[in-house]
């Protein structure tokens, strides 16, 4: 049901946003995949400024998949800025991480996070919580419209 | 006619010294003639009953005659005009000649005025003229400067004495100072060589009454040339002797106490003279001479030139007092130094304090000494025992009014239980080095009954067998010995101050030492979060590129399996199973960092419930291993942290389980009491042992007893957490195990301690 929202994942590392996509194809997600590497690039993203002022190239995403340890601006200061904005804190935000820090955990869903997985060194693990992502988020989740950023935009 | 009873016989009890009149004594000593003169006239009304020994004339019949039918003419008018004149002393001692019967007698005439009256002393004398004045002179100059010369306040009591019996001959001089309680303290003599020593000697203040210090401090100097004498008593024309008795508080021939000539008597000697020491209008002590080999008259201007030494030494002796112990003074000052130094330098001051031992008790004098630090003590020297030494740090600790110094020569009056160890601790000096916590350097000196070996008993204690009361002086003297049992030597006053001094710098260094522990252990703590968020940072970072390989591979393995060679497909297993093991260990290695820095949280806990639930969470493993799981009696409740323990049970047990190649494999959890009132828990088993030689490295970290995969496997971290878990529980965990026939691991957790435990099951 939630097939044509674009998914927006924010990762640094190529290997394991093509494990990713792989396991996407795999599972036959078809939703389109964006990619950000960096904090920074993330918020240009999901702000549509910067790299990314041309709104065709970065459809405000139904869902953000969020690798926590980045280079420069991390993922927890992305979650923040997401979180603290009117019309993109609706969004859900997976964080998608390596840290099992209980630390990390805890500021996640404290700022607003709406689940926390782990990435496992497991190739089949992983198979399986993708699988489960689907399932659970794409086809049962009723996720939000895109209407807020129509009413900013004007 | 009147006379007033000299009172020889009177009743001596143990509370009239204080109160004997002895400005008053009714009598003179004999060997003068005293005379109350009434001015202008200068008509005898009163007259000692000896005249008539001295004078040849009775005294009765010189009552109511004037002075001058005694002298010659050309004598009497001199002498009335010095009599008359408003400062008589200054003519003192007037050389009289009386001629009786054709005898000439020579006097000296010592006269003074008290309360109207007009008195005067003659004492015979076989010169006519007086002293040849330069002897006396350059006597005097010399003993000045040797005076002013002295060094300090011993030095300068030495000069005096030596200056004091080379003037008089007598055979003992000695200088005291009284102490605040007015005992007094030999501080030098000068004696005959074959007599016994009185240095260092000690008297006690009831020697000295009240009133006998009060006339001491109007007069500079009292003899009594022979302690055997009769006193003679003073006659009065009636109309005087209704006037009471004679004020003889400026007499020289006053008669003494005869409680005091008992004790001279007491002390052997026939003689004595005193001579004031006063500092700053305040008698300070005595240069007091006493003489064992018979009578010793000394000449009226012999005894000003000593009442002058006494004088002169009066006024040095706030400048000299200042200068005492000088030289011990600068020794205490440099051994402090070499103290602190050492104490500086070493990383546990009080090693630094008590190595070498001496300089610590050379501080204060004191033969032994304790440094108690935080629950140690070191003793140095001659000290109480372990168990008296706790009692008198708890009686310290417990005082109500704690000092910062504690200080007593007679610790069993404060401290009665300190007459068990006196003959190493009568006396004490205790510094307080910390506030709240208890502390201590103490200084210790023995007993020291033979200090006080003068003659004297200070409650004065009389023999009322016989007429007459007596002192005895074997007695009294033991009695007096009895009555300062349980004293030491008296701390001076420069040890006190050095011992305070010591606590200062002690309490200077702990403080610095204290903040620099607080910057150590600020700078842990920073070291403890960065080494934290590291330990997270190396594990991502580490993991990252071996999910990459993982998942490469096993995607490679997936796809295309059938492109390798059969030893090819066998390697690029490997690789796969490599990144899993190595994912554990990364992770091990996580958790142990995370077992010191996460906080515990402890309370009461039921252990019965935490090995419960571990062992529901077992059962899988147990059952598939069939292991018999003993549990003998509930465990008691401890204060922990739950689920910590949760964690150090699955550990343990699941050890158990996998260590065990027996048949039927059992483990065993139970607690049982320790002597301390503790508990102490195990976890037993029947299992495959662990060799003596590995019950320590079997904790360490990575550290395996088997192969890779033998036993199931495992990282070698186990034990490690499990150890550290119980460490920040404040227990301790051991083993013992027989190789071949199982392994008990023990532990208890120091935290239970923090609260009474109800211990259902302790026993």
């Amino acid at each position: 049901m939630n097939r044509g929202l674009p998914i927006l994942v924010v990762e640094d590392n190529d290997e394991d946003f093509d494990m990713l996509q792989m396991t996407f194809q795999r599972v036959s997600i078809p939703n389109p995949l964006y990619r950000c590497t960096e904090g920074e690039e993330a918020l240009e993203f999901l702000e549509q400024t910067g790299r990314y002022a041309n709104p065709e190239q970065a459809p405000r995403p139904g869902l953000v998949l969020l690798d926590l340890n980045l280079a420069g601006l991390d993922g927890r200061q992305v979650l923040e800025h997401l979180k603290n904005t009117p019309h993109l804190k609706s969004i859900p935000v997976l964080v998608f991480s390596t840290s099992d820090n209980p630390k990390d955990v805890q500021s996640a869903y404290a700022h607003g996070a709406s689940g926390y997985l782990l990435k496992p060194v497991d190739l089949p693990r992983f198979e399986r919580m993708i699988q489960l992502f689907k399932d659970f988020w794409l086809d049962h989740i009723v996720l939000p419209e895109g209407e807020a950023r129509e009413g900013v935009r004007r | 006619m009147q006379t007033d009873g000299a009172r020889p016989g009177q009743v001596v009890d143990l509370t009239n010294c204080d109160k004997e009149p002895i400005h008053i004594p009714g009598g003179i000593q004999p060997h003068g003639v005293l005379l109350v003169l009434q001015e202008p006239a200068l008509t005898i009304r009163q007259v000692s009953e000896n005249a008539e020994a001295l004078l040849g004339v009775p005294a009765s019949s010189l009552l109511g005659t004037a002075l001058e039918s005694l002298l010659t003419e050309p004598q009497a008018s001199s002498l009335r005009t010095c009599l008359l004149s408003e400062r008589l002393e200054d003519n003192n001692p007037l050389k009289l000649t009386t001629r009786v019967g054709g005898r000439e007698h020579f006097f000296n005439g010592i006269a003074h005025r008290h309360q109207g009256r007009l008195i005067l002393e003659l004492e015979p004398t076989f010169e006519q003229e007086a002293l040849p004045f330069f002897g006396f002179y350059h006597q005097a100059r010399s003993s000045m400067s040797r005076l002013r010369n002295a060094k300090d306040l011993s030095a300068l009591c030495l000069e005096a004495v030596r200056e004091v019996r080379r003037l008089t001959g007598f055979d003992r001089v000695i200088a005291y100072r009284f102490d605040e309680e007015w005992n007094g303290a030999v501080l030098a003599e000068d004696r005959l060589e074959t007599s016994d020593s009185y240095l260092g000697l000690w008297f006690p203040a009831s020697d000295i009454p009240r009133q006998a210090r009060e006339l001491y401090t109007l007069n500079w100097l009292r003899i009594i040339p022979a302690i055997h004498y009769e006193p003679a008593r003073i006659l009065s024309l009636p109309e005087d002797a209704g006037q009471g008795p004679l004020d003889m508080s400026f007499c020289v021939l006053r008669s003494v106490s005869p409680i005091h000539l008992e004790y001279l008597r007491n002390m052997g000697a026939s003689a004595s003279m005193s001579i004031s020491l006063l500092k700053e209008g305040r008698l300070w002590g005595l240069i007091s001479c006493t003489h064992v080999s018979g009578d010793k008259y000394v000449p009226y201007e012999v005894r000003k030139a000593c009442e002058f030494v006494g004088e002169f030494m009066s006024s040095l002796l706030v400048t000299k007092e200042g200068n005492e112990h000088y030289d011990q003074r600068i020794r205490a000052q440099s051994i402090q130094v070499r103290l602190l130094e050492r104490m500086t330098r070493h990383p546990d001051f009080a090693v630094g304090l008590t190595h070498p031992p001496p300089e610590l008790l050379e501080l204060t004098g004191a033969t032994g000494a304790a440094v108690y630090f935080n629950g140690r003590t070191t003793i140095i020297g001659q000290a109480p025992g372990d168990e008296q030494l706790q009692g008198l740090i708890d009686w310290l600790a417990a005082k109500p009014d704690p000092q910062e110094l504690f200080c007593t020569a007679c610790l069993s009056n404060h401290y009665p239980e300190a007459a068990a160890f006196k003959d190493v601790a009568a006396g004490l000096i205790a510094a307080s080095m910390s506030r709240g916590r208890h502390n201590y350097v103490l200084w210790f000196r023995p007993e020291v009954v033979q200090t006080v070996a003068w003659g004297g008993n200070p409650n004065k204690p009389v023999d009322l067998e016989g007429a007459q009361p007596r002192l005895h002086p074997r007695k009294s003297f033991a009695l007096w010995k009895e009555t300062v049992r349980g004293k030491s030597l008296p701390w001076k006053d420069y040890e006190v101050e050095a011992a305070r001094e010591l606590r200062r710098s002690v309490i200077d260094i702990v403080l610095q030492r204290s903040e620099e522990l607080l910057k150590l252990n600020m700078e842990l703590e920073r070291s403890n979060v960065e080494l934290d968020s590291f330990a997270y940072a190396a594990s991502h970072d580490l993991k990252e590129p071996l999910r990459g390989i993982h998942n490469y591979t096993s995607l490679v393995l997936r796809e295309q399996p059938d492109c390798f060679s059969p030893t090819n497909l066998k390697r690029m297993e490997t690789v796969t199973r490599l990144t899993q093991r190595m994912e554990s260990l990364i992770n091990s290695l996580l958790h142990y960092a995370q077992v010191g820095r996460t906080d515990l949280s402890l309370r009461e806990t039921d252990l019965n419930e935490v090995l419960s639930s571990v062992l529901e969470v077992l059962k899988p493993r147990m059952d598939e291993f069939q292991v018999e799981v003993r549990v003998p009696r509930p465990l008691p409740p401890a204060l922990c942290d739950r689920v910590r323990m949760a964690e150090v049970f699955t550990n343990l047990l699941t050890n158990a389980i996998k260590y065990n190649d027996k048949e039927k494999k059992w483990v065993e959890i139970g607690a049982t009491g320790t002597p301390q009132g503790g508990t102490t828990y195990y976890v037993r088993d029947n299992g495959i042992g662990i060799k003596p030689e590995y019950h320590d490295t079997i904790f360490r970290i990575f550290k395996r007893l088997h192969g890779r995969d033998k036993y199931g496997g495992g990282t070698g971290t186990g034990l490690t957490i499990v150890k550290r878990l119980i460490e920040r529980h404040n227990g301790r965990m051991w083993l013992e195990s027989q190789p071949g026939a199982g392994t008990t691991f023990f532990f208890t957790l120091g935290s239970e301690k923090a609260e009474p435990v109800t211990g259902k099951g302790a026993k």
